[in-house]
């Protein structure tokens, strides 16, 4: 059971850091083009755009990096859950406003449509956050506080 | 954990600061067509002389926007569409002894951008007026919004 257990965490883990290094890839390095697709919602005034959306854009990368390494994996899970919460919200709010774009979240122009849809799929990407906020693992994990370290050598003594 | 995830977000800031600053597609804190701008600034007084001089208003919001309700007289000029429309219009500014740029969003300013684009094309005298349409029609200048055909 712990070992299936883990096994969910570590596939969880692995599935994030992808899609988080998917999705920051291309904004990482076109910082332009995605602060015109943040701009695009119209919710942010015009001063944090940029500084908004290079920020968003590197935490997301650096949330994959901890994903796939297992370094602080629960507090990724946290900033990964805030993020899918925020997404999915701004999706819902694309929808009632009827924006017809693209969401901007991934890569590859007008596939992505903003609205409901992309608020159900990003709610659904939730879950695996929320369970490694629950059971972070440890296998293929370079991470883990001393005390958790300490723990597991007093469970391997 | 809120330490750790403190961390990683004080780590995706200046990661994303240094990038920024370094690389050369990097961007600034605003776009450079506010931060470092062609157009000149015109206040609403400033706006209104222009016109009466012969200047070409410019509505630099979407189209959408424009159908609902513009200032009279105003053509629709707005990035999404400023490389495909300018054949058609460019002749048209540049023949117009100034012109003033109008249009904001929370989060963009197209009539800054336009007016970027307008001094790049060799137009001398570009103005932006950084106001809205509900200040132009407060000021009792003409709006246009055209109605609805009822069925």
């Amino acid at each position: 059971m712990r070992s299936l257990a883990e096994l969910v965490s570590l596939a969880c883990r692995l599935f994030l850091a992808g899609l988080f290094l998917w999705a920051a890839h291309d904004k990482v390095w076109d910082p332009a083009t995605f602060a015109a697709a943040v701009a695009r919602y119209d919710l942010i005034p015009l001063w944090l755009v940029n500084p908004g959306s290079v920020l968003m854009a590197w935490l997301e990368l650096v949330l994959a990096v901890c994903l796939l390494l297992g370094l602080a994996t629960r507090a990724a899970a946290l900033g990964a859950t805030g993020l899918m919460v925020f997404f999915t919200g701004l999706m819902i709010y694309a929808g009632l406003t009827g924006a017809g774009f693209d969401c901007g979240c991934f890569p590859g122009q007008a596939e992505h449509p903003a609205g409901y849809e992309a608020a159900v799929r990003d709610a659904l990407m939730a879950l695996p956050a929320l369970w490694l906020l629950a059971w972070p693992g440890r296998w293929l994990s370079l991470g883990g506080s001393p005390r958790s370290r300490r723990q597991r050598l007093e469970y391997k003594l | 954990m809120l330490l750790s995830l403190a961390i990683i977000v004080a780590t995706s800031a200046a990661a994303g600061l240094v990038f920024n600053l370094v690389m050369p597609q990097g961007i600034g804190w605003l776009p450079a067509y506010i931060s470092s701008p062609a157009w000149q600034k015109a206040d609403l007084a400033q706006a209104e002389r222009l016109l009466a001089q012969g200047a070409m208003l410019v509505d630099a919001r979407e189209a959408g926007d424009y159908k609902l309700a513009h200032a009279g007289g105003a053509v629709n000029l707005y990035p999404g569409e400023i490389k495909l429309l300018w054949p058609l219009l460019g002749d048209i500014l540049k023949a117009a002894p100034a012109v003033v740029v109008y249009g904001r969003y929370r989060s963009r300013w197209p009539a800054a951008q336009i007016g970027q684009y307008l001094r790049g094309q060799g137009l001398a005298r570009v103005y932006v007026w950084d106001g809205s349409l509900a200040q132009w029609k407060a000021a009792g200048l003409p709006v246009r919004a055209p109605r609805r055909a009822r069925p």
